[in-house]
């Protein structure tokens, strides 16, 4: 994988995930991305990698549906409760200007 | 009394020299006290909670990394994003600490969303190391471990995904340590990598780490990772003998040629260690473990750490929680409120996350990463077939000074600096304890073992910190 | 016949019913806005998923239903995206390993049977509900966190008929296993449709249009044709049809562009590191398939193979559910089946249909239904007599056995009345005389007949035969 990144690129990434970067922040990640697409080039070349699972969970846990979750029902907070963290709401809702324009 | 270990607190308190009362105040008042020079603190708790239980920690003052959510308390993961947020529930270690009685003295400060490693980045200002305020205390557990170093309380709950609390440890001369995946719940502690996040204790002995592993690990029904319960404690096996146990160092992480002189020194401290271990019976042998591999760790960290941080953060919008910043529209809300909740530095993690990620990269990047992290554990694995452990200086250098060490990521590579990922990758239990000085600042030795075998780790750093002389160890700044 | 061959697939979304929700457990039913709340399912900080049994084997059901495969191991992947009726930022859902995969439905299209895959099922949570106002919007989190099921066809449906009727073998599957109320009114079955358009030599398929969240059969009915229609026209003027994501427009009855291909959002799927994976047993499967509730199509088969019923009453029976449920409790109780389905398919959905109402809101008690349909298999009343008792306990919502017994204690068989009617002519000659004088005696003769037969007689009746034999004199 070459590294063919633009700043354009990287700010469209940015607003995706719903934030702006300051503008020099965008060199800094160019040359983070730089150096992160070198090493993942080289573990690409690591011998037979296609042919490994991904690994997500450190060990297998070997879990069978026994642990799955009585289906037993329990409101544990009430709007009231969540009041405290909601900036805006109205009859028990929360608040939100229109979702768009 | 607050900068004793467990036992000789539990000793004046039996003979009633002491109550939780006092040891509150006196954990209290050494908080503040400290808290302009080292800024271990986003909060110190006014009024002791109600005790609850009885055990071996009941009375016993803690502190609480700021990232375990904990009811009707600020907990604000050190961003700005949380910097008012107050959760509607109880983490699961702080539950079982409340049960048993540990009386909780405030919450400390980290790296912003536990992303880095220096302490530097919380939204509150940077942590100071307890033996030279020029220096950081590490990260991303700092105030915790800072805590414990300074002697404000005996223990601390941090939390480690990367080397979290085993790094600030040896840089602040305490006893760290990071269990088997699922030992400890993972409910309530704030996602950064869920599967490489750990609950884990510092404190100032590998006892009083058994006995606040004792009280706080077991299954959860909240957290489908825990690990079934145990029918053992820690502490029953601290004294066992480990003659003959086999451990293993990575050749290839010390067989270097360096001109750090604090290194040189480090590895000179980790030769005396390894004779310590073979006096105590122990067999110590060294072991390539093959160079694609271990320059793989750090690719591999960053790349599933950033993603899985990227996803684990998107519920910080300012909608149901966070500090909602105004706009035209709900997307406007989103925009402002997460371009000023966080720093520049978490943003960038996210974009590399939010990129390795992607449909067309994902299997090139997160995939890979994914794999080669297999590759790594099973190599771990068929070493710990033959070995009881893995042993290994803690850190590459002594804790940096504060001009010196960057968030950014680098491509210049050290094993050293890297390899206590190894453990959070294969969920391998793995402590750092004390092991001397180099230029006036501690070092430490971490040891990693099978997983789900906290009781053989502890029990071996429990041997060996005996034979080296750093139990309870306080940098008392008074 | 257009030149165009439509092809379509339908995604299904079906609320499961379930005390809690799918990976919290903060309840799932009806609430108070903002009560059926859970840290969990509000996004904080620090919260991790559980999964839920109950919601697991409802999706099971559903899958062996569909004659699906199941995995060995149950997995959940995270669906990523930022929008205010998503708490988390991201959805629990299935990408890689679904519940169910390789299914198939069979539908009867006019008579001829056909196959639709089902290319997965998969078991996934809810958002929470928008409200948008003018100005505007609120957040209701009671459906955040619900169990959602969602069926995915293969692209192997060839008109909005087709569609139609696999939908509704679809809600019947739900109906049927009891795993959801499946009403689309209430937003329990909420349908994406996606349709393109080949020519009959075509080996590719054309480009394909989704429409999305749909809540009612009659729109998807409506929206396909309509897309149907515009892309024709394009193709016939010789355009392009472009990758979008449309909306259809019920009032104009047409479709109209939402967002366009470059604008698709990459859901950056990843497996979800929370859930292990989750062995599912064999005793797990097999105690699920061993207590699978009787389908649709088996009832049916059983109705005509059993029952003697026809093919045509044997599918209208099952067709409806709650109906078919009836009837099945009517025939528990030793009543003859094939007498049972001639009255409900011959006269019960006649008048229910004439009354706009439905087998729910019928009163009478099955047992008491199976009662009257006995005593025509006995011949103690006539089937005539079956319909009169049905129609005035449905009319006055009156116990039919009471009125049966009203109507069996009246005199109401005509040549009974006109032997009682003759007897009382030759009781009153003088009657007879007023009568052919040209006075009018109807009056007077009815109270002789009531006073004879002690009030017993049926009037309708018996003022007809006395009319019949008044002419005769």
């Amino acid at each position: 994988m070459v590294n063919d990144m633009t700043k354009e690129e990287l700010k469209m990434l940015a607003n995706k995930l719903m934030f702006e970067m300051d503008d020099k922040e965008y060199e800094t990640l160019l040359s983070e991305f730089d150096i992160t697409l070198k090493q993942m080039e080289l573990i690409g070349k690591i011998k037979d990698i296609d042919k490994v699972s991904p690994m997500t969970y450190p060990f297998d846990l070997e879990l069978s549906d026994s642990c799955l979750r009585e289906d037993i029902s329990n409101n544990e907070i009430s709007f009231d409760d969540m009041k405290i963290n909601v900036k805006d709401y109205e009859d028990n809702k929360v608040k939100l200007p229109k979702v768009v324009e | 009394m607050t900068d004793k270990l467990i036992d000789e607190i539990r000793d004046k308190m039996a003979k009633n020299e002491v109550t939780s009362d006092m040891l509150f105040d006196e954990a209290v008042s050494l908080g503040n006290k400290y808290q302009s020079d080292y800024n271990s603190f986003v909060t110190i708790l006014e009024k002791k909670e109600e005790e609850e239980g009885n055990s071996k920690l009941s009375g016993i003052p803690y502190v609480l990394k700021d990232n375990i959510s904990t009811k009707g308390i600020l907990t604000t993961a050190s961003s700005n994003i949380l910097k008012d947020y107050i959760p509607l529930y109880d983490a699961t270690v702080y539950e079982k600490l409340k049960k048993a009685g540990a009386v909780l003295v405030g919450k400390t400060v980290l790296d912003e969303l536990a992303m880095g490693g220096t302490g530097t980045t919380g939204h509150t200002g940077i942590v100071r190391n307890p033996w030279d305020k020029n220096r950081m205390a590490g990260g991303s557990s700092s105030g915790s471990v800072s805590s414990v170093a300074l002697g404000i309380v005996p223990f601390a709950i941090g939390s480690d995904t990367g080397d979290s609390i085993r790094k600030p440890a040896s840089y602040c001369g305490v006893v760290g340590y990071k269990p088997t995946y699922g030992r400890v719940s993972r409910y309530g502690l704030f996602a950064f990598t869920s599967s490489l996040d750990h609950v884990g204790v510092i404190a100032r002995s590998v006892r009083d780490v058994s006995y606040v592993m004792d009280v706080i690990k077991g299954h959860d029904e909240k957290d489908m990772t825990s690990l079934p319960d145990e029918d053992i404690k820690y502490e029953d096996y601290l004294e066992n003998s480990v003659k003959g146990k086999k451990l293993f160092y990575i050749n290839e992480a010390l067989n270097i040629k360096t001109d750090n002189d604090n290194l040189k020194e480090i590895i000179k401290n980790f030769e005396n260690t390894i004779d310590k271990c073979r006096e105590l019976g122990m067999e110590v042998e060294k072991v390539d473990f093959g160079m694609d591999l271990l320059e793989a760790i750090y690719p591999v960290y960053n790349v599933i750490s950033c993603a899985e941080a990227t996803s684990n953060n998107s519920n910080l919008t300012g909608i149901p929680f966070g500090s909602r910043v105004e706009g035209k529209n709900v997307n406007d809300i989103m925009m402002k409120t997460r371009t000023e909740g966080f720093s520049e530095l978490i943003k960038r993690r996210f974009v590399i996350g939010s990129y390795v990620l992607q449909k067309e990269n994902q299997e090139k990047l997160f995939l890979n990463a994914s794999r080669a992290r297999r590759l790594i554990v099973d190599r771990m694995n068929e070493l710990f077939k033959k070995y009881d452990g893995l042993i290994m200086p803690a850190t590459e250098d002594i804790a940096p000074l504060f001009d010196k060490a960057s968030d950014k990521l680098s491509d210049e590579y050290l094993i050293l600096g890297n390899h206590l990922v190894l453990a959070n990758f294969g969920g391998f239990p793995s402590i750092t304890i004390p092991s001397g000085f180099v230029k006036d600042m501690p070092v430490g030795v971490n040891i990693t073992g099978r997983a789900k075998e906290d009781y053989l780790v502890l029990n071996i750093a429990n041997k060996l910190e005996g034979t080296l002389g750093y139990k309870g160890q306080v940098k008392n700044n008074e | 016949m257009s030149k165009y061959i439509p092809v379509i697939g339908l995604e299904v979304h079906c609320e499961l019913k379930s005390n809690s929700k799918n990976f919290s457990s903060a309840s799932n039913g009806e609430g108070e806005v903002n009560t059926n709340l859970s840290v969990v399912d509000i996004g904080y900080p620090g919260i991790l998923p559980v999964v839920n049994k109950e919601a697991v084997r409802k999706s099971l059901m559903v899958a062996l239903a569909l004659n699906c495969e199941i995995p060995e191991k149950l997995s959940f992947d995270r669906k990523n995206y930022y929008y205010p009726d998503l708490p988390k930022g991201y959805q629990i859902t299935q990408f890689g390993n679904p519940i169910g995969i390789n299914g198939y439905v069979m539908i009867d299209v006019d008579g001829v049977e056909k196959k639709i895959s089902i290319h997965d099922t998969h078991l996934e949570e809810d958002t929470a509900n928008m409200e948008h106002l003018s100005n505007y919007s609120l957040i209701d989190y009671n459906r955040a966190g619900r169990p959602l099921l969602e069926t995915v066809t293969e692209p192997c449906i060839n008109s909005s008929k087709e569609a139609i009727l696999y939908l509704e073998a679809l809600r019947n599957i739900f109906l049927y296993l009891d795993v959801s109320d499946a009403r689309a009114d209430m937003g329990q079955i909420r349908v994406d449709v996606n349709v393109s358009l080949k020519r009959p030599e075509d080996k590719e398929l054309g480009t394909r249009v989704e429409m999305k969240n749909i809540n009612s059969f009659t729109t998807v009915k409506e929206a396909i044709e309509a897309e149907i229609k515009r892309q024709t026209e394009i193709l016939e003027s010789d355009g392009v049809i472009e990758q979008e994501t449309r909306r259809y427009d019920e009032v104009n009855k047409c479709t109209k562009f939402l967002r366009g291909k470059v604008d698709a959002i990459d859901y950056k799927y990843y497996r979800e590191p929370n859930l292990p994976e989750i062995k599912l047993t064999d005793n797990f499967v097999d105690s699920i398939k061993k207590n699978m509730p009787i389908l649709e199509y088996e009832r049916k088969k059983r109705y005509i193979n059993e029952y003697g019923i026809s093919n045509i009453d044997a599918g209208t029976l099952t067709k409806d559910k709650k109906l078919s449920d009836y009837f099945e409790d009517i025939i528990i109780n030793d009543v003859n089946p094939k007498e049972t389905a001639n009255v409900i398919v011959g006269f019960l959905l006649g008048y229910l249909n004439k009354n706009n109402m439905h087998i729910e809101n019928v009163e009478i008690l099955p047992k008491d239904f199976g009662e009257i349909i006995k005593m025509m298999t006995d011949g103690k009343i006539s089937n005539k007599q079956v319909k009169d008792i049905f129609t005035k306990s449905l009319n006055e919502k009156k116990n039919p056995l009471v009125i049966a017994k009203e109507m069996g204690s009246q005199i109401s068989d005509k040549e009974e009345i006109r032997k009682i009617v003759i007897e009382v002519f030759k009781d009153n000659p003088k009657v007879v005389e007023d009568y052919k004088n040209g006075k009018n005696v109807t009056g007077f003769i009815m109270g002789l007949l009531m006073k004879k037969t002690s009030g017993k007689i049926n009037p309708g009746v018996t003022n007809m035969v006395l009319r019949e034999e008044l002419e005769k004199l």
